[in-house]
């Protein structure tokens, strides 16, 4: 089979020594990140991409997308132990994670929550092994509108399906447009609202835009609500291990369930939390009477199932962005945005071109995985320690790595100012529940969506008509309408149908 | 402050940067011009969109169906203070930055941070400021040959 071939081949190339290598730096470094407030995948990736300059792309993605892996079986320790979910798709391990760990179970915990990574991270990865080649060699007959109604479809789905305000979202990815297109305009060269002020002509960094939004304007949260980073102690054991291996046989099913959940939503923008949430749900469903009252008290299976859909979303994430040049998660556009840097173009030629580059990639994630299981299984103790260290000391030092990584990526000055003033918007935007994925998936993907769209006029001479020309523009855009007005389509169809369903929330 | 107030500023505040765009498109064309349409089309589009968007958000604020709840203060008691420690330190570094460079700026803010917010020992606060921006240093100038700024002054003082 020829995905098999490549599979090989990308196997070989992830094997060698030096990409294993690393691959196990990015892992350890993304479980700190993971583990750390202010600190996530997306930003641990926005501040090592000047170091991968140094490096070939092969290696450079491995380390990225390793850091990924590692940040997501980082993130879990930070919720079990801490109470503080790390991401917004650690939510839901709170509810059982923490009260096992108060009870004296913090190993059996943390351990169940690696193995569910581990079991979504598989069915994950073997999604992105399988279904990509297929998806990019059907992507491969996409034309500027097809590429724009793709990304059409990917807004209106941050719109309609993630975030607490529609509006809000919708706001925000336009000034993520906006802040896209500020700077020379690569079409007609013209400089477009720069007004005249030098240091507005380069444009928005979206490496910067990632640290501010995330890192500083997550570490002015930490402090605004005080929180105390008071954990339960752990110590891993090898009964802790040979448990979750007799719980792993006992609820297999939601194991399943859950990481089939994250697969599936993951592939959609912005789907890692609504996933990790609807396998915590399915999961006490699907249990006993008896069994559903311990959900929230402590229960195993409320740690299986939401991690193994976290997991299993951020590997699928990873797959609309090597086909379409899509991503599906903030963490997977800073790699995108690293592609870009690297002199590649995303998209499905990708496959034709960089063979590999994208089969090293998804061999890697085979193996990183399963290297970064046996990392955080064997460190787990010591991942929490880095917690326990001081916040006084902590924070400052993070806004100095922060400040190194914005200013690296260009070696402008100004770029530490727009981080520091991009903290202060992340800080408004969480507060006031404006969308920030969706922002900073625009500011990445400006250029492309934009001249997706202008080339697409210049074919139509003017028409907007050509983006609804079949066979594959027309479904995306009439999806993309459905999906985007969904809030407010969503009351009508209720009252049409006389129910009174239950609100469908966004997560 | 309200957080209704502040969900107010916010958008108003928005919605002006929407105008200032959607005018600096409209100077720059954002209609049909030779071959396809002109560079100002995609953000006046984008700046239309944010327009409409902050009046919706505006009403909804005014009208009470925010998504935030509009009664409680926006930062809540004593929280403002740890925020400000942070942000206006944080700050200073980066204005140093321009003066003496990113490490040397960054020593600075670290042993008056530690000193000052922490209150920890001489001892532990000298430990962790001045040997981690030197690791910084040595693995960022040296190893993977990327240079931090160097302000008006950083280079003659780190001249290994």
């Amino acid at each position: 089979m020829d995905i098999l071939t490549n599979l090989m081949f990308g196997l070989k190339v992830a094997g060698e020594p030096y990409n294993l290598m690393v691959a196990a730096a990015g892992l350890i470094l993304g479980v700190v990140v993971g583990v750390l407030p202010g600190l996530g995948g997306a930003n641990g990736c926005a501040i090592l991409i000047p170091v991968t300059f140094v490096m070939p792309p092969v290696a450079a993605v491995i380390l990225l997308s390793s850091l990924y892996w590692g940040s997501l079986y980082g993130g879990c320790i930070c919720s079990i132990l801490f109470n503080i979910p790390g991401e917004p798709w650690a939510v839901a391990t709170t509810f059982d994670g923490y009260p096992m760990a108060k009870k004296g179970q913090a190993g059996r915990a943390l351990s169940a929550a690696f193995f569910a990574h581990f079991c979504g991270a598989v069915l994950g990865t073997i999604a992105l092994t399988f279904f990509s080649p297929l998806l990019a060699a059907f992507a491969l007959r996409f034309g500027p509108p097809e590429v724009f109604a793709v990304m059409l479809l990917t807004f209106s789905a941050f719109v309609g399906l993630v975030g607490k305000s529609p509006i809000k979202t919708l706001v925000a990815t336009a000034f993520g447009f906006i802040m896209a297109a500020v700077g020379i305009d690569i079409v007609s060269g013209e400089l477009r609202m720069t007004f005249g002020l030098t240091p507005l002509m380069g444009g928005f960094n979206f490496i910067v835009a990632v640290i501010g939004l995330f890192g500083i304007g997550e570490i002015l949260l930490t402090v605004e609500e005080g929180l105390k980073f008071e954990g339960v102690k752990v110590r891993m054991r090898w009964s802790d291990i040979t448990s979750t291996f007799r719980d792993m046989r006992r609820y297999w099913k939601t194991l399943l369930l859950g990481s089939f959940v994250g697969v599936w939503m993951g592939f959609k923008p912005g789907g890692a939390t609504p996933a990790s949430f609807m396998a915590y749900g399915f999961a006490k469903e699907g249990m006993p009477a008896e069994d559903r009252e311990q959900f929230g008290q402590g229960h195993i299976a409320g740690i299986f199932a939401p991690e193994a859909a976290a997991h299993g979303a951020g590997t699928s994430a990873m797959i609309p962005m090597i086909t379409l040049g899509i991503p599906g998660s903030p963490t997977a556009a800073v790699i995108l945005g690293g592609l870009m840097i690297w002199g590649l173009q995303p998209g499905p030629m990708l496959f034709v071109d960089k063979p590999d580059f994208v089969w090293g990639l998804i061999a890697s994630t085979w193996y990183g995985n399963l290297i970064g299981l046996l990392i955080v299984l064997a460190f787990a103790p010591a991942f929490a320690a880095v917690l326990r260290a001081p916040f006084a000391i902590l924070m400052p030092l993070l806004i100095f790595i922060c400040a190194i990584g914005a200013y690296a990526v260009n070696n402008r000055m100004i770029d530490i100012w727009y981080m520091m003033m991009f903290g202060v918007i992340g800080w408004l935007f969480k507060k006031l529940d404006y969308n920030m994925a969706p922002m900073l998936l625009a500011l990445v993907l400006g250029d492309m969506a934009e001249s997706a769209m202008r080339q697409s006029m210049i074919m139509s001479q003017g028409s907007l008509l050509i983006f609804f020309q079949p066979p594959i523009a027309l479904p995306l855009v009439i999806a993309a309408a459905i999906i985007g007005c969904w809030p407010w389509l969503a009351p009508m169809v209720r009252r049409w149908r006389g129910t009174e369903g239950k609100a469908s929330a966004g997560h | 402050m309200t957080t209704k107030s502040a969900d107010i500023v916010v958008a108003v505040f928005l919605l002006c940067l929407g105008l200032v765009v959607g005018l600096d498109s409209f100077r720059l064309g954002s209609g049909w011009g030779m071959e396809g349409p002109k560079a100002g089309f995609f953000p006046f589009v984008m700046a239309v969109i944010a327009v409409a968007g902050c009046l919706v958000i505006i009403r909804q604020a005014m009208k009470g169906t925010s998504s935030v709840k509009g009664g409680k203060p926006f930062v809540p008691a004593g929280g403002m203070r740890p925020v400000l420690t942070v942000f206006i330190p944080a700050c200073g570094m980066v204005l140093l930055t321009e003066v003496v460079g990113l490490y040397l700026a960054a020593m600075i803010y670290l042993v008056t941070y530690i000193k000052i917010v922490g209150g920890y020992r001489w001892r532990t606060v000298l430990l962790v400021s001045i040997p981690i921006p030197l690791i910084f240093y040595w693995v960022f100038e040296k190893i993977f040959l990327i240079p931090m700024p160097a302000g008006m002054f950083g280079a003659q003082i780190l001249r290994f």
